[in-house]
């Protein structure tokens, strides 16, 4: 099973065809969980504190805003730990811990970084894209490590 | 600053969403129930919640998805179900994410589309013709003419 | 107990910058609750497209969308904070352009902000106090002329100031160097009264604002203890006798800096900031020291120079000092030096706070620093227009408190 890191990160789509496919999405909702089931300073709602931003230090420099950082908190682990990424280059209405283009462009750089195989693709908007869309990002899957149907 | 404890610690929970012209969400989380063996389910409007020790959760998810497997869709959430954080009402308004789920409901039929060819031409996928990136956008036609004539003979019907 | 104000939140960021709790806290601190105005997904989509602004982060986009929907009167509220990150040039442009399309198109007051992850809800409790003074006090604030006796008191970051009003006029005033607070407050009061001829006993009714409002406001057995943003308007446009319309209100404070665009007396959209101590009337108050001369004689000193002749941008008063103290060892003349303090400290705040409000005229000043006329006078360069100085403008939030606590005499 590779650890697949996909963008973006809040994909239903995509984190449901990764595990459909036998391997492990890597998104937004597992730096989440993991600071919600921590101990620490409560800081509602997403128990991002203002130590975030200040871990983020080591992804982005001190004047990029601390939205930036702080969300690269969440990501840079994820993105050291992912084997592959799918990347969907059209997700321009993810909104949240998605929402700010400056990260995602981060984000999608530093994927881009790692000598590891990436898919790019688009949303499908008809039937045929769809069915394309699938068969790539099956295929893609199947290529990887240890992948597998599930 | 208040101390945080964390409730549910160690368990995951994921989003089951249904997509389907034959499976409601309350359907779906009756099936679920029967199926759950003391994981944890939250109906909600676009399907349910569960939450649960991982393997229990994982063992679930697989029986969810054999209910209608290109009609139900799964993703992780970082949130135990009803968590007032992320409430509606607390919030006086959808989180941010929902949205985001908004966008790609739109895709969701597309996708399903695809899980249903693929089941067709079987386990080993066949040589894409096409590159398996699709097409940039522009160049589409503005209504697949496959989808035009499904919809008019819904309509007829 | 009053309904809770509802105070929409319009922003990008803070919750990944870890200070949402900070804007909870602080709005529960004055008894008024936070909301995201809901919308769905094909809002966001036809907002955008009509607000014109073509943004690329997605939460900018939300943005936009849930103040469109404000303005539509979709969604109520009682007032409106913008908050995004400090440094992103996208979102300020949002920020901007969002403020100042919901300050022309509702009567929302308004208050924008650039947070960091070391924003505290401290920061924000004053701006969010202002926005629920205007939505809460609109009555209060309607009020055009001091009755009674009463007595106001501004307990400052640098000083305290103490007026005593009698029948819509000022008959007392009194000013001292912020120490130990209560003490300061105590000794101002006492000038106030001694002035007036009048003692404690006599005043009906007392209103308290400034850093150390709930202090001294307990201390003296306040019956309004306000912020500083609502109660320096009012005074603003009390003194310059401007009570309608529009104007536009600049306090240089000791701490920070209050930017104000007001309407029939009540703060439109404002900004208060002070991220650099560069652009407040500290630096000036060093720069005096610096230069040999009370504070008092550097606004006629800076008159008689050039600022140009010294380059000096005190974006942060350690730079801003070394700047001073280079500009002088090269043999820059006093007077030069003076100036070019004055317009660095006008410099600051035209770009960092006035950029966040509508300047209409009449321009006002208030605070002890509208006194520094070279400060005036650079401002007023920059600004292209005449500065309006009332008279008592050092005492401005005295007076304001002295104004709207004469709403609070028994039989009002």
């Amino acid at each position: 099973m590779a650890k697949v890191f996909i963008y973006p990160a809040t994909s239903l789509i995509l984190s449901d065809l990764v595990a459909r496919f036998g391997h492990k999405p890597l998104g937004a909702a597992l730096g989440i969980r993991e600071r919600i089931q921590t101990a620490g300073v409560d800081s509602p709602p997403l128990q991002i504190t203002p130590e975030d931003p200040k871990r983020g230090l080591k992804y982005a420099a001190v004047e990029v805003p601390s939205g930036v950082r702080g969300r690269m908190a969440i990501y840079g682990p994820l993105i050291e730990e992912a084997e592959a990424a799918i990347i969907v280059t059209d997700a321009d209405l993810a909104f949240g811990c998605m929402g700010c283009a400056r990260t995602d462009e981060l984000i999608l750089f530093s994927l881009r970084q790692k000598d590891m195989p990436i898919l790019e693709l688009k949303y499908p908007t008809t039937d045929e894209e769809g069915i394309e869309f699938v068969a790539a990002v099956r295929k893609f899957l199947t290529s990887l490590p240890k992948g597998g149907e599930s | 600053m208040a101390d945080y404890t964390p409730d549910y610690v160690g368990t995951v929970t994921k989003y089951v969403f249904v997509e389907s012209p034959t499976m409601t969400a309350g359907e779906l989380a009756l099936r679920a129930y029967e199926a759950s063996e003391g994981v944890l389910i939250k109906e909600t409007c676009f399907g349910l919640q569960v939450t649960g020790e991982p393997e229990a959760v994982e063992k679930l998810i697989e029986e969810i998805r054999t209910f209608d497997p290109v009609h139900i869709f799964v993703k992780d959430r970082g949130f135990p179900p009803g968590d007032p954080r992320r409430c509606r009402a607390n919030l006086g308004g959808a989180r941010p994410g929902y949205l985001g789920h908004e966008r790609e409901f739109r895709v969701l039929r597309y996708i399903t589309r695809g899980l249903e060819e693929l089941d067709r031409r079987g386990e080993e996928p066949e040589e894409p013709e096409k590159p398996a990136v699709p097409p940039a956008r522009g160049k589409r036609p503005l209504l697949d003419i496959k989808r035009l004539q499904e919809l008019i003979e819904t309509e007829e019907s | 107990m009053s309904r809770k104000v509802r105070i929409a939140q319009l922003s990008c960021g803070p919750e990944y910058s870890g200070i949402q709790k900070e804007i909870y806290d602080a709005a529960e601190s004055v008894d008024a609750e936070v909301f995201f105005p809901d919308i769905a997904l094909a809002d966001v989509e036809r907002a955008v497209d009509a607000f014109g602004l073509d943004v690329r982060s997605a939460d900018l986009k939300l943005m936009i969308a849930r103040g469109k929907a404000l303005v539509d009167g979709k969604v109520d509220a009682d007032g409106v904070f913008i908050g995004t990150c400090f440094r992103c040039a996208e979102a300020a442009i949002v920020r901007n352009e969002l403020r100042r399309y919901i300050h022309e198109h509702s009567r929302l007051p308004v208050v924008s902000y650039s947070f960091t992850e070391r924003t505290t809800a401290g920061t924000l409790l004053t701006r969010m106090e202002a926005l629920t003074t205007i939505a809460r006090r609109r009555a209060l604030l309607a009020r055009e002329e001091q009755t009674g006796i009463t007595m106001g008191v501004d307990s400052g970051s640098s000083t305290t100031k103490a007026v005593v009003m009698k029948e819509n006029k000022i008959v007392g005033t009194g000013w001292l160097p912020t120490t130990e607070v209560i003490a300061s407050a105590d000794g101002a009061v006492a000038q106030a009264l001694e002035m007036a001829g009048l003692t404690r006993d006599d005043i009906q009714a007392i209103g308290t604002t400034g850093y150390g409002r709930f202090l001294i406001g307990k201390h003296l057995g306040a019956d309004l203890v306000q912020e500083e943003l609502t109660v320096n308007s009012k005074g603003a446009v009390y003194l310059a006798g401007h009570q309608r319309g529009a104007a536009t209100v600049i306090d240089i404070g000791g701490m920070d800096n209050k930017a104000i665009s007001v309407i029939d007396g009540i703060p439109g959209t404002f900004t208060m900031g002070g991220i650099c101590a560069g652009a407040s009337g500290r630096f000036l108050e060093m720069t005096a020291k610096r230069l040999g001369v009370d504070i008092t004689e550097l606004g006629p000193l800076a008159m008689k120079g050039m600022g140009a002749n010294v380059p000096m941008n005190s974006y942060c008063i350690v730079f801003g000092t070394q700047s001073l103290v280079n500009a002088l060892a090269a043999g820059s003349s006093r007077e030069d030096v003076a100036a070019a303090a004055c317009h660095s400290v006008a410099e600051q705040v035209f770009e960092q706070q006035l950029q966040e409000v509508d300047i209409k005229e009449p321009v006002i000043m208030v605070g002890g620093t509208s006194l520094i006329e070279g400060l005036v006078y650079a401002m007023g360069r920059l600004l292209q227009t005449e500065i309006v100085v009332p008279p008592y403008s050092q005492y401005i939030g005295a007076v304001g408190s002295a104004l709207l606590a004469s709403g609070f005499i028994k039989g009002e």
